[in-house]
């Protein structure tokens, strides 16, 4: 069974003054095994969104499909945390959920919660950290005494070590420094392509959506305006201009020598691609 | 955590919503002790009338009140438990196998009930229709007069405002930690004793981090902008009183002392 979202509303603080339609019957399918962004402006309901993938959000109407669960609204959800095991989400700025005294145990929480033994949970928590780049020598240190970058790969390594099939993101780069960032990327494209784990990204970083994921949704005030492939979505590009979002640097940079008279291929996927076109079009002249 | 009725400011456009904070906070300081005095019924109902028709004028829902009301019933129930056997005064009223309840018990219990009321709906009304920070100029104002004894009444206001303030900061943070550890599999709900107390502590812990980063950071911001506690400033926000606010507290000493008069 895939993800799926039918006619899902969500409504904030119902009858208050403070009610607020976050989601608006949204229909939406998620590949499984590739990576998906999800973009749009503050306050598009990304964040909403997401957290209904593991049920720490129930629909106020509509039904969602995850896996082999079903959700629907206005019924009693039983064991959901059956379905937080299969579907892993990563809160933006992670680091405040960190409270052991060591970084191994602070890892092994999550597997321990999932009624696993102590070593296995050791097992699946060294693995993790390997993941994520942190080295034995940081096992027995406090969660608390390291940087912020490492603080967020502790705080993600804690979601793998639960070993989910889903990978939820949210805003996962946000405030680490570009090369913090970029390794961060490749962490989850190397997750999705050698542990086949189905990843969802929110993310304000369009270079990101183009460089690194498959697939791209893009939400506007509790609704999905496009959904489609990451090359579709740049290359036939009506819909970019729309979100007030910047364009990836490549695309800009492409543009703009477009603009000075420069003859490029149509689609350019990667640096090297808009080098050589670069460099075909010099050489002509 | 999203439906605490009691202590919220509701954001409408009332009279009383325009009304100085000062006279508010006044009038309901002279309200409380008003309900305090021993009036009888008669009082009752004339309070009564007055405090619905002030909750009219704020536009306040009365389902609210109900709302404030229920963690108070528990109190309630065990009140009229506690009367029922300890009273033994006025007549019996009901005789259940020699067990004898007093009409006092319930009269008694009646009128604690009625006062609880009163005293949530007064309190509602203030800080449903005043925002904290206003609330907190007012108490300012209010006490500064005995700034000249030495009382730091401006310290004691902005650490007020400081706590209020962070109250729905800290509710959003709690919230966002719970769903964070319930992402990791912990369940508030179920477990044994053990799991239980992990489960709280991961929610304790990092929601202490947080806080005492966040007040190192205001602290931080506090004296990069040369914040002095003790020093005289001026204010952006002038606090107007007029008319409306003059009949309001009027009305409130003639209640008190109408109610007064009756009790003596």
């Amino acid at each position: 069974m895939p993800i799926a979202f039918e006619q899902v509303n969500y409504i904030y603080a119902p009858k208050t003054p403070f009610e607020y339609e976050a989601l608006k019957r949204i229909d939406l399918a998620i590949e499984l095994n590739k990576i998906t962004a999800i973009i749009g402006p503050t306050g598009s309901g990304k964040s909403t969104l997401v957290q209904h993938l593991n049920a720490l959000l129930l629909p106020s109407s509509g039904t969602i499909y995850v896996l082999d669960r079903e959700i629907v609204a206005n019924q009693k959800n039983k064991d959901l945390k059956s379905l937080r095991k299969k579907v892993g989400l990563v809160f933006q700025f992670p680091e405040y959920q960190l409270f052991e005294e060591t970084i191994i145990k602070d890892v092994m929480f999550g597997p321990l919660n999932f009624k696993v033994t102590d070593e296995e949970a050791r097992q699946k928590a060294m693995k993790a950290l390997a993941m994520v780049g942190l080295d034995p020598s940081y096992y027995e240190r406090s969660p608390l005494d390291i940087s912020g970058g490492q603080k967020r790969r502790v705080a993600i390594a804690g979601i793998l070590a639960i070993d989910p099939d889903v990978l939820v993101l949210d805003e996962p780069t946000a405030g680490l420094d570009p090369q913090g960032a970029k390794s961060m990327m490749e962490l989850f494209v190397e997750l999705n392509r050698t542990h086949h784990k189905t990843i969802l990204i929110v993310t304000h970083d369009m270079d990101h959506v183009l460089n690194y994921c498959d697939n791209v949704v893009v939400m506007k005030k509790g609704e999905i305006l496009t959904h489609q492939q990451v090359n579709d979505f740049f290359f036939k590009g009506e819909d970019v201009l729309d979100i007030e979002m910047a364009l990836p640097q490549r695309l800009k940079f492409t543009e703009a020598l477009r603009a000075k008279g420069f003859k490029l291929t149509d689609k350019i996927r990667n640096v090297q691609e808009l080098a050589l076109s670069i460099k075909k079009e010099i050489s002509h002249e | 955590m999203n439906n605490i009725a009691l202590g919220r400011y509701l954001p409408l456009n009332s009279i009383i919503h325009k009304m100085d904070p000062r006279y508010k906070l006044l009038s309901m300081l002279i309200l409380m002790v008003t309900i305090f005095l021993p009036s009888g019924y008669i009082g009752y109902v004339i309070i009564g009338v007055f405090v619905l028709l002030a909750l009219l004028l704020a536009k306040l829902n009365f389902t609210m009140i109900f709302k404030a009301m229920k963690p108070m019933l528990f109190m309630l129930v065990f009140l009229t438990f506690v009367n029922a056997l300890v009273l033994r005064t006025g007549y019996v009223l009901v005789d259940v196998l020699g067990f004898k309840i007093y009409s006092d018990a319930i009269f008694r219990t009646l009128y604690i009930t009625v006062r609880l009321l009163l005293m949530i709906m007064v309190t509602t009304i203030l800080t449903a229709s005043t925002k904290p920070l206003d609330l907190t100029l007012a108490i300012e104002d209010l006490l500064s007069p005995f700034k000249r004894f030495g009382f730091p009444a401006h310290e004691i206001a902005m650490m007020i405002s400081i706590a209020l303030r962070f109250i729905p900061t800290l509710i959003d943070e709690t919230n966002r930690i719970m769903k964070a550890q319930a992402s990791r599999g912990v369940d508030l709900k179920e477990g044994n004793f053990k799991e239980k107390i992990v489960a709280i502590l991961s929610l304790i812990v990092p929601l202490f981090v947080s806080s005492f980063q966040r007040a190192e950071e205001l602290a931080d911001a506090m004296e990069a902008r040369g914040y002095v506690p003790s020093a005289t400033r001026t204010r952006y926000k002038q606090l107007v009183h007029g008319l409306k606010d003059y009949i309001m507290l009027g009305s409130v000493i003639l209640l008190l002392g109408v109610i007064i008069w009756l009790s003596l």
